[in-house]
């Protein structure tokens, strides 16, 4: 394999240095979104209304069932319609905060679902608020379950963000191929694109580990 | 006039076509120790559940203290009591479960404190000179600092106890407090529940198959059967002198088994 080291550290590295970065913060803001987003669509799923429960539920489907190439495309290319121009970064973290929040309501609904129904019917017996039922006995009961899941779907994000390369953002997939248009070459951009995501998602995979044991240190006795 | 510190009138509890409670009217004096008997399905732990309010009702009224509890008087009428109303209320009432139902992510004197401080508004260290005082009569004081996984089954009820008793409720419900016990450890539950009932300061509802101890601590015992109060009595009359020929056949039963 004819693999050069002077290409690699003066062209490619310089210019997939900054890559890494879109890439890195396209992952930490969907997540961030699908986070807020999951649970908020949890609990409209979850809400006594159907009128607003229905909805909520077939968002989640459809959402689930639509590849997620398909939803990146649809809102890059129908926000402008509708007169929403957002940049290609923005409107690629949007698609896949959304696409996340159906994934992660899931994890959330199975969180709360896991604590066991006399948790819930001590609260009721000691006259607790809804909002103190969810904050002090609810919430840090279903931690345990859902931090690993929550984890896993951060590090499929990351592993998503290669896909805002058809939207043309400048992450990581999208400017090794620049780089191998350019020069026809190919060979050491994708294999640096590939060592970033292995290694990244290897200290991922470390991070949430540490999460976790903590959570279940400071919960679980 | 004073009231019945519970009352049910025509309650129906229903699950679909079965009908766990069919137009129950029960009512127990301020003070009173009441037990309920009977065999499972008989309805007698939902009486206690659709009272904490674990579970809605399909039709009736529960009075507390004179107070409707499912409903509220809006112009003088009866209408479906609201979220705040039923909290009002409710916070007359206090339930140890079979399960006891302690929070595992707390300490004991945690799970104590949890309802002064977050709903009654009590300061931490009031509500922990509290609590302390109420583990302290469960015989639990030094174990405050310990998790529910850290005590056995009759210290943990005995928790569970201690943290209802730190809301002041008036009102005491046990749904079947030493069913999920090991036997060595039914005594200690139940000595703190006697003591509860010697004291007078509570309204007591009691469902439990510890037909001895029914006797001992009860003003007066229910037996229930198919959703209803077949007979009630004074336990002595009851257990002594059973007029129903279910009762009777249901005593000889449990007296049986031990």
């Amino acid at each position: 394999m004819d693999w050069r080291w002077d290409f690699t550290f003066d062209v490619v590295l310089p210019k997939m240095w900054q890559a890494a970065g879109v890439t890195i913060w396209a992952t930490v803001a969907s997540f961030a979104f699908a986070l807020v987003g999951g649970l908020i669509l949890m609990l409209l799923k979850t809400n006594r209304s159907a009128w607003i429960s229905r909805p909520a539920t077939e968002l989640i489907e459809f959402i689930r069932a639509t590849p997620l190439l398909v939803q990146i495309f649809f809102l890059f290319f129908l926000l402008p319609e509708i007169g929403l121009t957002l940049p290609p970064l923005t409107t690629g973290i949007l698609a896949i905060g959304i696409y996340n929040s159906a994934l992660c309501a899931e994890v959330y609904r199975a969180g709360f679902q896991a604590v066991p129904k006399g948790q819930w019917e001590a609260c009721t017996a000691l006259n607790m608020s809804t909002y103190r039922t969810f904050r002090d006995v609810i919430i840090p009961q279903s931690l345990p379950p859902i931090v690993p899941a929550l984890g896993n779907y951060l590090v499929a994000i990351f592993k998503e963000t290669p896909l805002l390369s058809f939207v043309a953002v400048a992450e990581i997939m999208q400017v090794s191929k620049l780089i191998g248009a350019e020069y026809y070459r190919f060979t050491e951009a994708i294999t640096i694109a590939g060592i970033f995501f292995l290694v990244m998602s290897l200290i991922a995979a470390f991070g949430i580990r540490l999460v976790e044991n903590y959570v279940k240190r400071s919960i679980l006795h | 006039m004073t009231h019945p510190m519970i009352q049910f009138d025509k309650v129906l509890k229903a699950y679909g076509a079965l009908q766990v409670l069919k137009d129950l009217d029960f009512s127990v004096d301020n003070g009173e120790v009441v037990s309920i008997i009977g065999p499972s399905g008989s309805g007698k732990t939902t009486v206690l559940r659709v009272l904490m309010t674990l579970e809605g009702i399909q039709g009736g009224t529960m009075y507390v203290n004179g107070e409707p509890l499912n409903k509220m008087n809006v112009d003088g009428q009866l209408v479906d009591a609201s979220k705040a109303h039923i909290r009002r209320i409710r916070s007359k009432i206090g339930m140890v479960f079979q399960s006891f139902n302690l929070f595992p992510h707390m300490t004991a004197l945690d799970n104590c404190n949890e309802s002064p401080i977050h709903t009654q508004g009590k300061s931490k260290a009031e509500a922990t000179e509290e609590s302390m005082r109420l583990l302290e009569m469960v015989g639990l004081a030094e174990k405050a600092n310990h998790y529910p996984s850290q005590l056995s089954g009759g210290q943990q009820q005995r928790v569970a106890i201690a943290r209802t008793l730190a809301m002041h409720p008036e009102i005491l419900l046990f749904d079947e407090p030493t069913s999920a016990l090991d036997p060595e450890m039914v005594g200690e539950v139940l000595e703190v529940i006697r003591d509860l009932a010697k004291s007078g300061d509570y309204t007591m509802l009691l469902v439990t198959h510890q037909m001895g101890f029914a006797r001992e601590v009860s003003d007066r015992v229910c037996f229930f059967d198919g959703g209803k109060m077949v007979e009630q009595g004074k336990p002595d009359d009851l257990f002594g002198n059973p007029q129903h020929d279910r009762l009777k056949q249901f005593l000889s039963k449990v007296l049986e088994a031990g």
